[in-house]
């Protein structure tokens, strides 16, 4: 369909010109020459850097130093007997999983509650959007805060309200991380509110009216009403989701930072932040970050394969 | 059930999960904000009370005094700024190429730029490092804006490639038979009806920047040049934690963030439904 619009506008290109300065330059030029800052940007910052990445991985590289030797696959044999790689691998699924389900259910909860009408609604969904578009770092501090383990907010409300006598300790090796994903959810599960609530307003309300008539109640209607007609827009959200919190940096580390309770948290991107940055091993961090990019293509691609299979029939 | 019952049962539901929902997001911004007027005392307590007596401004007088938060607020304008503008600028260009002439490689460099949506942050950061190191640009803001607009590009450059398509040809040739140069019927006619599109970018260049703090960690070392994830982030890393103020700062950059989201949240969920959204 993009290129049925794009055939109508391209035709602009044979309008006779009146700017004489235009004349000199043949006409197909002019698109090259409006394309090509964007094309330096991204050619120069983002794509480069990606190969740069691949090259340095086959490299040992201190990150100060202009010094590099070429080891071949070396960093590749390091990380694969490294522990602390595997680890991070595992904490990584465990955090990327973990707030992935909690931001589904939250999510899709809140939509369905968020399709409703009811008083205030706009307000609610105003409100239940904000977490999302607040600053990471707001986030985190608020975050801090709130669960402190001597002075928050949340260890009063949980003890006061006789829910446990005593609060679990949030910021301990033991806990840190499901306070995290918790926090995480909190911030993130808006943009799973955001893309279900729009297409939950398309969803044709006779659908839901036939199946009242057949005397389906409402877990019934959700299964075989509402879900199928979300499930395209879950299935790019779930895969998206999945690939931001699998590279989810900036939150993680100033959550837990580099400390102690922050090898808690170690998950692929902050170790691998940590290799670069900290112990100035950039070769073997590039290696990291190259892993990261390949299975980030290996999970896409097995999850269209195995999810987007039915979708044709 | 009757139906009058479920009726009950329906409405106390909905009204239940709505406070629930209202409370949970809500509450957090609700704390913070009563957190940063409380005096000392109330706050380093282990019965937090929901209210205070004596609300005053101590925490936001110490914030402007005592720590360098006036700058980091400044660089942050300065640094989003910069990048929106930049990337207003090369995607408009871009996106009136992409949409108005013919030309070879036109659908594949299109494809590439959306391919370049897949690279997270801490993939490239290490090479952009090293690069920008070569370039002498760490301990610059352009060096941080140039980032940004890089990164908000691939999107941007979507957005309003798919609001000029929908802009007719006869406007433009319109305005040009009535004697406007290309450049001026682009700025009087094509740009004021993509309006949307361009403040949808603008909001998400905005937000990409100001809420940065990977690439503003790993380029930026002079404390002047800080922008206000990482001003922050030493403010509560400091050896007393103090919280007023901490909050104190939380209150401060949430404004301009809640101002800009009840303004502009209809673009939003157009913006949105494009994938605007990273992270």
């Amino acid at each position: 369909m993009a290129t049925q619009t794009l055939d109508k506008t391209a035709g602009l290109g044979s309008l006779p010109r009146r700017v004489p300065r235009e004349r000199r330059i043949p006409e197909h030029y002019w698109g090259y020459v409006l394309l090509a800052p964007a094309v330096v940007l991204v050619l120069g910052l983002i794509l480069y850097p990606v190969a740069y990445s691949f090259y340095l991985s086959l490299h040992s590289k201190h990150a100060y130093m202009p010094i590099e030797t070429y080891v071949g696959f070396q960093n590749f044999e390091w990380i694969w007997e490294d522990e602390d790689f595997w680890r991070s691998i595992k904490l990584g699924c465990i955090y990327a999983f973990g707030s992935l389900a909690l931001q589904i259910v939250v999510g899709v909860t809140a939509a369905l509650l968020l399709h409703q009408s009811f008083i205030g609604r706009g307000f609610v969904r105003a409100l239940a959007l904000f977490p999302y578009m607040m600053p990471t770092i707001v986030v985190v501090i608020l975050m801090r805060w709130i669960f402190n383990d001597s002075y928050g907010v949340a260890k009063y409300m949980i003890e006061s309200s006789g829910l446990m006598a005593r609060a679990p300790v949030f910021f301990d090796p033991d806990h840190v991380m499901l306070t995290m994903i918790i926090a995480s959810t909190w911030t993130f599960f808006p943009f799973v509110v955001i893309g279900v609530l729009a297409r939950l307003q398309t969803i044709d309300t006779e659908l839901y009216a036939a199946a009242k008539v057949d005397g389906a109640g409402v877990v019934r209607r959700f299964w075989h009403v509402t879900l199928p007609q979300i499930r395209n827009v879950l299935f790019v959200i779930v895969l998206l989701r999945f690939m931001f919190m699998f590279t989810k940096f900036d939150i993680i580390w100033l959550f837990a930072g580099a400390g102690g309770l922050g090898y808690s948290v170690r998950t692929l991107p902050i170790y691998t932040f940590v290799k670069s940055f900290g112990e100035l091993q950039v070769g073997f961090g590039a290696a990291l970050s190259v892993i990261m990019f390949a299975m980030l293509s290996a999970f896409a691609f097995a999850y269209f394969k195995t999810f987007r299979r039915d979708e044709h029939a | 059930m009757n139906p009058a019952l479920r009726h009950v049962v329906e409405r106390v539901t909905i009204y239940g999960g709505a406070a629930l929902l209202a409370f949970a997001c809500g509450f957090p911004l609700f704390w913070m904000a009563l957190t940063s007027v409380k005096p000392d005392r109330e706050i380093i307590t282990a019965t937090p009370s929901i209210w205070t007596a004596a609300p005053h401004l101590d925490a936001y007088r110490r914030l402007f005094d005592q720590t360098k938060f006036e700058t980091y607020f400044v660089n942050s304008i300065w640094v989003a700024g910069g990048s929106t503008l930049m990337t207003i600028l090369v995607a408009v260009l871009a996106a009136y190429g992409i949409t108005r002439f013919r030309f070879k490689g036109r659908e594949s460099i299109a494809t590439v730029m959306l391919f370049t949506y897949m690279f997270a942050p801490i993939m490239i950061v290490i090479p952009f490092y090293i690069m920008m190191r070569r370039l002498g640009l760490t301990n610059s803001h352009l060096g941080l804006m140039l980032s940004y607009a890089s990164f908000s590009l691939p999107f941007s450059m979507w957005l309003l490639r798919s609001f000029f398509q929908s802009i007719p040809l006869e406007l433009e040739e319109a305005a040009m038979i009535d004697g406007a140069s290309r450049p001026q019927a682009v700025a009087r006619v094509i740009v004021p009806m993509a309006l949307p599109g361009v403040i949808a970018v603008s909001i998400f260049t905005f937000i990409v920047a100001w809420n940065d703090y990977l690439f503003a960690r790993v380029l930026i070392g002079k404390d002047e040049l800080k922008t206000l994830p990482l001003g922050i982030q030493d403010l509560y890393e400091s050896s007393i934690t103090d919280w007023g103020v901490i909050m104190a700062a939380g209150v401060m950059i949430t404004i301009p963030a809640l101002v800009f989201f009840v303004s502009v949240q209809r673009y939003l969920i157009a913006g949105w439904g494009a994938g605007g959204v990273k992270g």
